[in-house]
């Protein structure tokens, strides 16, 4: 038995996969104070549902796999440890200019973002390393001493070392460690070079700052969790999700906590992978998690999820970059929860405002008084005010009405229906632009996409936003409304290991890609003997990072080889890097030289065969034929009700409809075709 | 919608529409970006993008930075239609003529129609980009003491076709391979600017077919409209008045001897929601590269008004259509004749109009303007050139190695890394590392300076140095600082931020102070030494917050004494604030 767990910010998901597969869903309240509270609800759940103990339960778990907020909120919360920023000298402010930049040039009311470590816990080591990785400046004992004394009398908890060109002579930073384990011990540090071996001194610095102060209170969580799991009766093995789209061990990420950013999210596009691999032959996929304030969109292409270099916490350019690559995820301010109003000049905006989860819409009837999209879909007849989530919460229709037409059908001079279609529409347009954004800096066409609709929310609007995309094909998972849990049962042991060696196509060094190349395999290998021993296969990715000559942007090329030897493998090599330019920026240069940057090694470990299991069909509740639902093209017509549950595989059916779960709803007006594949999704054809 | 015209679309139909052109021209934007070869463009983001009505009205831009997008674009597109009345459908053109609504010569551009099958002219695209090099006579592409355009060597193209059905005209091309410096590296920008241009066409032919030409043409009128009422809207929350404000470059080779003064005079009207900036007191066209072209001239004062009201406005012809501008023909600010030089036009006495006149906007009442921003262009922005002794090839490029300038406004201090007003803050800063493998230099230090800040109620951002120096060969570097003598002010009782400043530091470690507009050499050993100022201050220091004023303290950004002095705000030796003295002080 497996167990997948993700807390998210309201719920926290759990799904158990039995020894036959077969998938059971449960939602619990997150509990912010003690997450593992809400870990340990969930299970409680799925033992009662099994009429079982729960350590009975947990005794025959051999795997559960968590994803976690912890430490993105202890960022955003400020609740991280005091920490220590150690930097060369005359480079003190490398955290406060951090890279330029801004957003809104117009915008004087945004504050200028205050640096992740204050200059007052900033220390200047006197030492240099210059471009070539020789020694400008030989490091001062002496001053560094100081430094550790001051270190101490400022009651630091943590401590990032990041030094100029590290990256190429660590001897710096090493020496550092050595003197924070003699002066500081048990006090945890990171070095750069170590964390992200990375060129541009922000980025690395940014990692390592993040990463230090997260680690005494993730070491304490990721302890605490394995300790009260065994406590529970567990004794499998208890792995976390990374940023990057993998999992790691509890104990491994504990070193390493920045990875666990992005923890849950980052899992979205592998089930999108796997459940648009079941029912298209597309060879790309749009994944869509809405949630109650944000609309989370991630890629496959080629079948292969891109990342992204510039992840930031909070938006960018007033957020902090992390500094590493993760999954490509773009998040906007867009869910169910989005507020709907008109401005001055008559403009009608959906968001960025959001009711969020207290008070929420106007029809949760808990103190909302502006419409929200949700409150737009239940005027529509899209939600059924007596059916939400499974019947467990009654909607209050009549309030949403009221509230639409206050703020939105008046203003506008529109009918309530045509006000709330139109509300749905424009929340439609900016789902749509955030895919656009992201497909277009992947160079991705959605006309030759799949879009995988998750989160409880999606099936509202999926088909229209299908539809303006010219997606051919839109596939609700029955798993959906859990989509990152789900995700996880799914993903591979994991670890990136990456190099910073800079060659050009002109004057290639084929020696010194090799020797950066077989060290990475090293490493890759060590941990596919280890944390992967257990796995049923293993292989090794590898990327370059490349750009034409004078860029300052690379982009990720998979590498087609491990080694560079012949002239043949260089040509093929600049060749797929001139395709990917193509693909991505409709241009390409091959008359230009082409620089050689980044290579990245990434181990995974394969731990478990065969593809997703089938979710246990529930009791299912009586639909009855026909509700009526407004369309902003067709006005009002009847539509069907299907149960979603007890749909027939392979029988086609067209809108207009309505396909209800416990967990979610689904809208498909007359042009839309559909029906249920034998993987349980929804497969629609807007 | 569908494909039939409509009489009236509703503000969803309207929000949707203003979403997919604006998401066409961030799509041109985000192409020129992640393409462009050099670092003006890629790293400064020094560039814009944007969408006109086939009558050369701007509708969408791309979010760039402002002294490149308000006006200019629409008078080049202008000049296109004059140069070329028999458009084609696959024609674009290479433009950068400042006396035809270009910015100045540096910044070329791609402008081109978009026709549609039947030949119509709907719309315009135009993508413009600053390059690392233009042909100028020496290596550098503000050419602050250029006598005429003539001495400034700049290669002009007054909208010269290079796309003819779609295909590049190679004479043009091959011109410019052999008058700009690093070739390889203009090609380069070129193909990102002809990129960036072919794909606003081809989305906004697909939009076009997708919801009827009509309906986008009925779009565009609505959508002016709309945005003229949010501008009303703004202005009419601004008290009424009228108020001058003045701003001084300092003197260069070319200028008088006192400086260079740029007089706004600006008027509000709210009842009306109508704004006037009067430039016509101002000095003639000079012989300097220094003098403002109209693209310029307008867009600084456009700035200066946005920069002062509710920031949601969209900046299109509906929002400009409020903003009256009095321009005066061959002035150095205003509307310069050829041949007179514009050679650094976008930057330093373009920043003394949007500062005066925001300043005038300050004047009119509290939660309005802002005070001076820093000025351009300090060395740690020159461009560098030489040969990089680790290849034996030449290099030419403009390094943003750091820079602050922010200015205190109503609601906030500084954004502190604003480069320059005309900027915005959109610049990136250089790694130093990425610098040092780039360029064969060595960057010693960079780092804030205590107590240089524009105090105020919201505080300026403080100076930075930098000082760097070439290795294992000479470098070039080219600037022309301003601030060395005419700091940036406050605005209502803010005060002015500290002097910018420039130096060469000798093998011998002596410090020389530079000239603030130079061409130098750089010996191996040797270091350049830039102090690039911040901002002033926004409203009284003495009412800002104490705990404003005791973080500033404990980072290091204001002395305990300043605090006192200026601030008046006590800090005791264990770091927190003496509330009583500071009542004391405060009330003295």
């Amino acid at each position: 038995m497996r167990f997948a767990c993700d807390t998210g910010g309201t719920f926290t998901d759990l799904i158990v996969e039995d020894d036959q597969c077969a998938l059971t869903m449960y939602k619990a309240s997150t509990t912010p104070d003690d997450p593992v509270k809400g870990v340990l609800d969930a299970l409680s759940l799925a033992a009662e549902d099994r009429t079982i103990s729960l350590s009975e339960m947990l005794g025959q778990g051999e795997m559960l796999i968590h994803g976690t907020t912890h430490a993105i909120n202890a960022i955003i919360t400020g609740n991280t440890a005091r920490t220590a920023f150690l930097t060369t000298a005359g480079h003190p402010d490398i955290l406060v200019l951090r890279e330029g930049g801004r957003i809104e040039p117009f915008n004087f009311v945004a504050a200028y973002p205050e640096p992740y470590i204050p200059r007052a816990l900033t220390f200047e080591v006197p030492e240099r390393v210059n471009s070539a990785g020789d020694v400008h400046t030989p490091l001062d004992e002496a001053g560094a001493l100081e430094i550790m004394e001051r270190l101490k009398a400022a009651n630091i908890e943590a401590v990032a070392v990041c030094l100029l060109w590290s990256i190429y002579n660590p001897a710096h930073e090493l020496r550092i460690a050595d003197l924070l384990e003699e002066h500081l011990p048990g006090v945890p540090y990171t070095l750069s070079h170590r964390l992200n071996p990375a060129l541009r001194e922000y980025r690395r610095a940014s990692s390592t700052a993040i990463d230090a102060s997260l680690k005494p209170l993730m070491g304490r969580y990721l302890g605490g969790l394995t300790e009260r799991l065994t406590g529970a009766g567990f004794s499998g093995r208890t792995l976390v999700l990374t940023s990057q789209g993998g999992m790691l061990d509890a104990h491994d990420l504990a070193q390493k906590p920045i990875h666990a950013i992005n923890s849950g999210p980052s899992m979205a596009p592998i089930a999108g992978r796997t459940y648009a691999e079941l029912d298209s032959e597309a060879p790309n996929v749009i994944i869509a998690d809405t949630g109650g304030t944000t609309y989370d969109v991630s890629l496959v292409r080629d079948g292969r999820i891109p990342l992204t270099k510039e992840t930031w916490i909070g938006q960018p350019f007033r957020g902090h970059m992390t500094g590493f690559p993760s999954i490509d995820i773009k998040s906007v301010g867009a869910g169910g929860g989005s507020i709907a109003w008109v401005d001055a000049g008559g403009l009608l905006h959906v968001g960025p405002q959001s009711a969020g989860a207290v008070p929420g819409p106007v029809c949760y009837g808990a103190g909302g008084t502006e419409p929200t999209v949700t409150d737009a879909c239940v005027a529509l007849g899209y939600l059924d005010p007596s059916y939400f989530l499974g019947g467990s919460m009654k909607l209050d229709e009549a309030a949403s009405v009221a509230a639409i037409k206050e703020y939105v059908a008046d203003p506008l001079g529109l009918p309530v229906a045509d006000a709330a279609a139109a509300i749905v529409s424009v929340a439609t347009e900016n789902m749509v632009q955030a895919i656009s954004d992201i497909t277009v800096d992947q160079g991705i066409d959605p006309a030759e996409s799949v879009l995988i609709g998750g989160g409880g929310a999606a099936g509202l609007n999926s088909v229209f936003i299908a539809r303006r995309l010219g997606c051919p094909t839109l596939i609700i998972p029955e798993t959906g409304a859990g989509l990152s849990a789900s995700g996880a049962l799914m993903s591979d042991l994991t670890n990136e290991y990456r190099a910073t060696f800079f060659t050009t196509s002109d004057e290639f060094d084929r020696d010194g890609v090799n020797g950066v190349l077989e060290a990475l395999r090293a490493e890759c290998q060590e941990f596919i003997d280890g944390p992967g021993a257990a796995a049923m296969s293993s292989k090794i990715e590898y990327a370059v990072e490349a750009r034409y000559a004078s860029q300052v942007w690379e982009i990720e090329v998979p590498l087609p080889m491990d080694r560079v030897e012949s002239e043949d493998q260089l040509d093929t090599l600049a060749g797929a890097f001139h395709a990917m330019h193509e693909r991505i920026f409709a241009i390409r240069d091959p008359g230009s030289v082409i620089e050689y940057v980044g290579w990245t090694a990434t181990a995974r470990c394969h731990l478990r065969d065969g593809g997703p299991g089938r979710l246990s069909a529930g009791e299912g509740h009586d639909v009855s034929g026909t509700r009526k639902v407004y369309f902003a093209n067709a006005g009002e017509v009847d539509a069907a009700v299907y149960d979603f549950e007890k749909m027939m595989t392979g029988e086609e059916h067209f809108g207009p409809a309505i396909i209800e779960s416990p967990f979610t709803t689904v809208v498909a007006d007359a042009a839309t075709r559909f029906k249920r594949s034998a993987s349980g999704s929804l497969v629609m054809r807007p | 919608m569908n494909g039939k015209p409509q009489k009236q679309l509703d503000g969803a139909q309207l929000a949707i529409l203003a979403n997919r052109f604006e998401g066409i021209s961030s799509k041109m934007g985000n192409t020129l970006l992640r393409t462009g070869r050099s670092g003006v463009l890629n790293r400064a983001k020094d560039f814009s993008c944007c969408i006109l009505t086939a009558d050369c009205e701007l509708l969408a831009v791309a979010e760039s930075l402002p002294i490149h997008v308000l006006s200019g674009p629409d008078i080049m597109a202008r000049s296109m239609m004059e140069f070329h009345p028999e458009l084609k459908k696959g024609d674009a053109f290479l433009h950068n003529s400042p006396y035809h609504g270009c910015s100045h010569p540096a910044d070329h551009t791609i402008i081109m129609p978009v026709i549609d099958d039947a030949g119509t002219h709907h719309f315009t695209v135009l993508a413009k980009a600053h390059q690392a090099d233009i042909g100028n006579s020496i290596p550098t592409t503000y050419h602050g003491t250029a006598r005429d355009v003539y001495e400034e060597g700049a290669l002009i193209f007054p909208a010269v076709q290079v796309l003819k059905d779609y295909e590049t005209v190679d004479d043009i091309i091959r011109m410019c391979q052999l008058r700009i410096r690093v070739p390889e590296q203009w090609h380069g920008d070129f193909l990102a600017m002809l990129g960036s241009a072919l794909i606003g066409e081809r989305e906004l032919l697909a939009l076009g077919e997708e919801v009827g030409w009509d309906t986008l043409h009925t779009f565009t009128d609505q959508w002016f409209d709309y945005s003229e009422k949010r501008m009303s809207d703004a202005i009419a929350e601004v008290p009424k008045g009228t108020a001058s404000a003045q701003s001084t470059h300092d003197a260069i080779p070319g200028t008088p001897d006192e400086g260079i003064t740029v007089t706004s005079k600006v008027t509000v009207n709210p009842e009306a929601g109508r704004i006037e900036v009067d430039l016509m007191d101002n000095a003639d066209q000079m012989n300097c590269g220094l003098n403002v072209s109209e693209s310029c001239t307008r867009t600084a004062a456009y700035i200066g008004v946005f920069n002062s009201i509710d920031h949601t406005v969209p900046k299109n012809e509906g929002s400009l259509r409020r903003i009256e501008l009095k321009l005066k023909d061959a002035g150095v600010v205003g509307i310069p004749q050829h041949p007179i030089s514009c050679s650094a036009s976008t930057t330093n006495l373009a920043d003394r109009i949007v500062s005066a006149t925001q300043r005038a906007m300050a004047e009119m009442g509290d939660g309005f303007g802002m005070g001076e921003v820093g000025c351009f262009c300090a060395p740690s922005t020159a461009v560098v050139s030489g040969i990089d002794p680790r290849n034996e090839k030449p290099y030419v490029n403009q390094l943003f190695l750091g820079h602050t300038a922010g200015a205190g406004a109503p609601h906030q201090d500084a954004w502190l890394t604003m480069l320059h007003v005309g900027n915005g803050g959109m610049c990136f800063i250089d790694s130093v590392e990425l610098d040092e493998v780039y360029t064969p230099i060595h960057v010693h230090t960079r780092r804030l300076i205590p107590d240089s800040e524009g105090a105020g109620r919201h505080r300026g951002a403080p100076a930075i140095e930098v000082e760097y120096g070439p290795v294992d060969c000479r470098m070039e570097a080219g600037f022309v600082h301003d601030g060395n003598i005419h700091v940036p002010q406050g605005a209502r009782a803010g005060l002015p931020a500290a002097r910018s400043n420039q130096f060469k530091t000798t093998r011998n470690k002596e410090r020389e102070t530079l000239d603030q507009c130079s061409i130098v050499w750089i010996e191996d050993g040797e270091t350049l030494v830039s102090i690039a100022q911040g901002g002033g201050g926004y409203g009284d220091p003495r009412t800002r917050e104490p705990e404003q004023v005791l973080h500033d303290v404990r980072e290091g950004i204001v002395s305990r004494q300043r605090a006192e002095e200026i601030y008046g705000v006590a800090i005791s030796d264990d770091l927190s604030i003496d509330a009583a003295r500071t009542n004391e002080l405060r009330s003295a």
